[in-house]
């Protein structure tokens, strides 16, 4: 064997050994969770079955008798747990850095622009094109909080502005933003907000700002569609790459959430949706039980907040501290037992909390205000699934389905219950 | 403020809250044996009002109840029309958008807020319908709308859609200085700065508003004849323009913020250049010194009794204004601008008496059947007669009188307001929470 020879030999077994080590890191492994009772959502309970994860995704689920043990597995015993698929939160801004103070002062405008006239403004902060993705920075303190109480998948969605960005959703798997992904981007978000020292500076500014913006997105996009049919003998329209950004939105259907500060904002953002036919849902929505009415006509995906701090304007809030107690301990905890009365469908979020230990709270204090346990946890599964588009993926223990599980010691959102074991992504989460 | 006092308070607001309204009739009821003030048919002596699904069916006296009608007992006491308020800026999320000096897309109809505690207060002083408004920090500010006192219904119910469209306008120092303030990250200063520049403005904004409307008619008659150029692309929409558009057209009316005869007179002269229609004046300190030229443009004017001079530019307001101008035969209506002041706009309008010497009736039409032909909704409220909606207020004495005060106020046949009951309701909760207080709870 010359040297030649050689060479070629260490470079098949370089090769062979690189190919074991991507195998290695691409193979996830295989666990089997044997004697747990288990509530796929989906389905029936199976009060003593076993659950197989191989790979990242779920292999079986069944009862003890009818699911073989894979010899390469895990075994892991779950006597007395009971498994539940991942909970979801449909609305988060988690893993974003705190927002930069506000502006304190205003640099005033020079004499050229006041002698202009007229309006002499900042245009609102256009960051529809804003991937929060890009701006994810997962922390394994806040990690561990909501993946303690259950939570293995959440929507992050961008937190200023009126056309905010584009949203994400992402698996707690760790912290590395590429991995975590699900879907990206998610949706437009939109919300019922004012600019600081610019226009719009009020909330009815704001309404006839949205309203313009999808005004002259259509605009924009019967321009371009006459100036791709007839280029010749057209001038170019000029780009925009704001009213770029709404097309899809405008177009093409691609979902937009608006969030709904209160019930007036859930009738405004009805009536934009049903003006410039956009496909939505509706997200915080914490007085959704106050438009039930309009909401029963008008069916939409609701984002509804565990948070039950009142809006300002409330009437709750601005009558004292007696009434804004009651508001936060009994009126607004009732909000999504109330859409259980009427008959509505909703996803539950954790929308403006951000730990787990006062979400968890919140779950429960929905439950005492009269929302049925099973409600509640298929508004945190396979409703929100279902809202996000990710009904194949997630929401319930199905084979197939990604292996977002958890085993806890006593039934999920008592009191004394605790998460024992979270597999995300099929892989065991270590705390 | 005494512990009490304020437990009474907090307690008789929450109540408020949860009984509402105070009892509903189905829009039936009977109004017996009460003086009925018209306002546009005289005075009924010991009269009678019946009202079926919520409407005047009968004035007069001796009317017998149907069968299920409830029967209101006013014996002794005065049946008017609902009050109406001509310019407020309670029920609203936000009143102006200042940080542009034109912005007629900034639409208050838009953000209704059928939460605030002042449609109660307004209630409490017989108020039944209110035309609440954009502010006055823009020369053009957005489209006001009219509310009925609706407590408890959901905003869309309050919306009267009978009523004129009304955009508001504004002159003077309130404009001015909104330009002028700069607040720590609010909006940078803005044109216009004087009052020649306000009207300026408002030229400017109509003039593009012009060029808008004809760019709209060429595309219409383009694309209407047999052959429409291939690349016929639709203008824009524009939601400011449209809403001047629509003034321009005659589907919409100004309602103009202004206080010296002189910026009124040359918004006068913008109205007829451009040939839009001003319903009326806000405030118009002035107007006694120009009441024949509004007279004969048929320019009304809504206005404050005599609470003048709290500015440089009211220094040459009097209380003469309002009642001076009505029998120079333009149409008056007293308002309140207030969420405070709304609550007792019948002893506002009570004092042209003194101030002018309007007769009762005539002191009374200024916050019923005159702020009602300025809001275009005379045909439905204002006055007490068969045909029209049951907006009523219940006094128990003359609502000229300074001693009187409302003790029932009703829309739609159904009661809004009872004082009676209300004070009642305050009682027991008072004691309520004065029992829980002992009793040690946390």
């Amino acid at each position: 064997m010359n040297v030649r020879q050689h060479l070629h030999l260490f470079m098949v077994i370089l090769c062979l050994f690189a190919f074991a080590l991507a195998g290695a890191a691409d193979v996830g492994p295989t666990y089997a969770i044997r004697k747990a009772k288990i509530v796929p959502v989906s389905g029936p309970v199976i009060e003593k079955g076993s659950i197989i994860i191989r790979d990242g995704l779920i292999e079986a689920v069944g009862p003890v008798d009818k699911v073989t043990i894979p010899e390469d597995a895990e075994v892991i015993e779950a006597e007395g747990l009971i498994a539940y698929p991942g909970l979801i939160s449909a609305h988060t801004n988690l893993f974003l850095e705190e927002p930069t103070p506000a502006r304190t002062a205003e640099t005033p405008p020079g004499p050229a622009e006041l002698i202009m006239g007229g309006a002499v403004q900042a245009q609102p902060a256009q960051t529809a094109d804003l991937m929060i993705f890009k701006q994810l920075k997962p922390k394994k303190t806040t990690l561990d909080g909501f993946l303690k109480i259950g939570f293995t998948t959440v929507l992050v969605a961008p937190n200023r502005g009126i056309f905010q960005g584009q949203s994400v959703v992402v698996n707690l798997n760790g912290e590395k933003a590429e991995t975590m992904v699900v879907k990206n981007p998610l949706a437009l978000h939109i919300n019922f907000t004012t600019t600081r020292g610019g226009y719009p500076s009020s909330l009815m500014g704001t309404i006839a700002y949205i309203r313009q913006s999808f005004l002259d997105a259509d605009h924009y996009a019967n321009a371009q569609t006459l100036y791709a049919k007839n280029s010749k003998g057209m001038k170019r329209p000029e780009f925009d790459p704001f009213l770029e950004t709404l097309l899809p939105y405008l177009r093409d259907k691609k979902s937009v959430i608006f969030q709904c500060n209160d019930l007036e904002d859930i009738k405004r953002a009805l009536k934009i949706i049903d003006e410039f036919k956009l496909k939505a849902m509706l997200t915080h929505a914490n007085e959704a039980w106050r438009a039930a009415a309009v909401l029963k006509k008008t069916p939409i995906p609701l984002l509804v907040t565990l948070d039950f701090r009142p809006p300002n304007g409330s009437m709750y809030v601005n009558q004292g501290e007696d009434l804004k107690k009651k508001a936060e301990t009994e009126i607004y905890p009732a909000n999504a037992a109330n859409l259980v009365k009427e008959g509505l469908r909703f996803a539950l979020t954790t929308f403006g909390l951000n730990d787990g230990s006062t979400a968890l709270k919140n779950i429960q204090s929905a439950i005492k205000a009269g929302l049925p346990k099973e409600e509640a946890l298929k508004a945190l599964t396979i409703q929100p699934a279902q809202y996000l588009g990710l009904a194949q993926q997630l929401g319930s223990l199905e084979p197939g389905k990604i292996a977002n599980v958890i085993l806890t010691k006593g039934e999920l959102f008592d009191e004394k219950t605790q998460v024992e074991k979270v597999f995300v992504d099929g892989i065991l989460w270590k705390f | 403020m005494n512990k009490t006092i304020r437990i009474l308070l907090t307690s008789a607001v929450v109540l408020a809250l949860a009984a509402l309204p105070v009892f509903s009739s189905g829009g039936n009821l009977l109004i017996k044996n009460g003086t009925i003030l018209t306002v546009t048919k005289g005075i009924i002596a010991k009269g009678d009002i019946l009202v079926l699904n919520g409407i005047i069916k009968q004035v007069g006296q001796d009317i017998q109840a149907p069968a299920g009608v409830q029967v209101i007992d006013a014996t002794g006491k005065y049946v008017i029309p609902g009050i109406i308020d001509s310019h407020t800026h309670i029920a609203l999320d936000g009143t102006n958008e200042g940080s542009e000096a034109i912005t007629p897309e900034a639409d208050v109809g838009e953000v209704v807020n059928a939460d605030d505690t002042a449609i109660l207060t307004a209630l409490s002083g017989g108020v039944t319908m209110v035309h609440t408004m954009h502010g006055s920090a823009n020369p053009i500010g957005g489209p006001n709308v009219v509310l009925k006192m609706k407590w408890g219904r959901p905003s869309e119910e309050l919306i009267v859609h009978e009523a004129l469209r009304t955009l508001k306008f504004a002159l003077g120092e309130n404009v001015k200085q909104s330009s002028r303030t700069i607040t720590v990250g609010g909006p940078p200063p803005r044109y216009p700065q004087t009052r020649m520049g306000t009207n300026a403005i408002i030229r400017r904004e109509l003039l593009k508003a012009k060029v808008y409307m004809e760019e709209w008619d060429r595309y219409n008659k383009l694309k209407a004849s047999k052959t429409p150029p291939k690349n016929l692309l639709p203008p824009g929409k524009d939601l400011r323009m449209e809403v001047l558009s629509d003034l321009l057209r005659g589907r919409m009316v100004a309602r103009c913020h202004d206080y010296q005869a002189t910026e009124a007179l040359e918004f006068m002269g913008l109205a007829k250049e451009f040939g839009f229609k001003v319903q009326a004046f806000e405030h118009a300190w002035e107007a006694y010194k120009i009441a024949a030229e509004l007279a004969a443009a048929k320019i009304g004017i809504s206005v404050f009794a005599d609470s003048w001079a709290y500015k440089m530019e009211a220094a040459e307001g009097i209380a003469y204004d309002a009642g001076y101008c009505a029998k120079k035969g333009v149409l008056v209506s007293i308002n309140s601008d207030s969420g405070e002041r709304i609550r007792r706009l019948f002893n506002e309008a009570s004092k042209t008496m003194k101030y002018g010497g309007l007769n009762e009736t005539e002191a009374l039409s200024l916050v019923t059947i005159n702020p009602a032909i300025q809001l275009g909704v005379d045909r439905i409220v204002g006055s007490l007669e068969v045909g029209k909606q049951a907006d009523i207020a219940i006094f128990n004495e003359h609502p000229m009188s300074s001693y009187t005060r409302c003790d029932m106020t009703i829309i739609d046949g159904d009661v809004y307001f009872d004082r009676g009951q209300y004070l009642k309701e305050r009682e027991e909760a008072a004691k309520q929470a004065q029992a829980s207080k002992k009793g040690g709870r946390p």
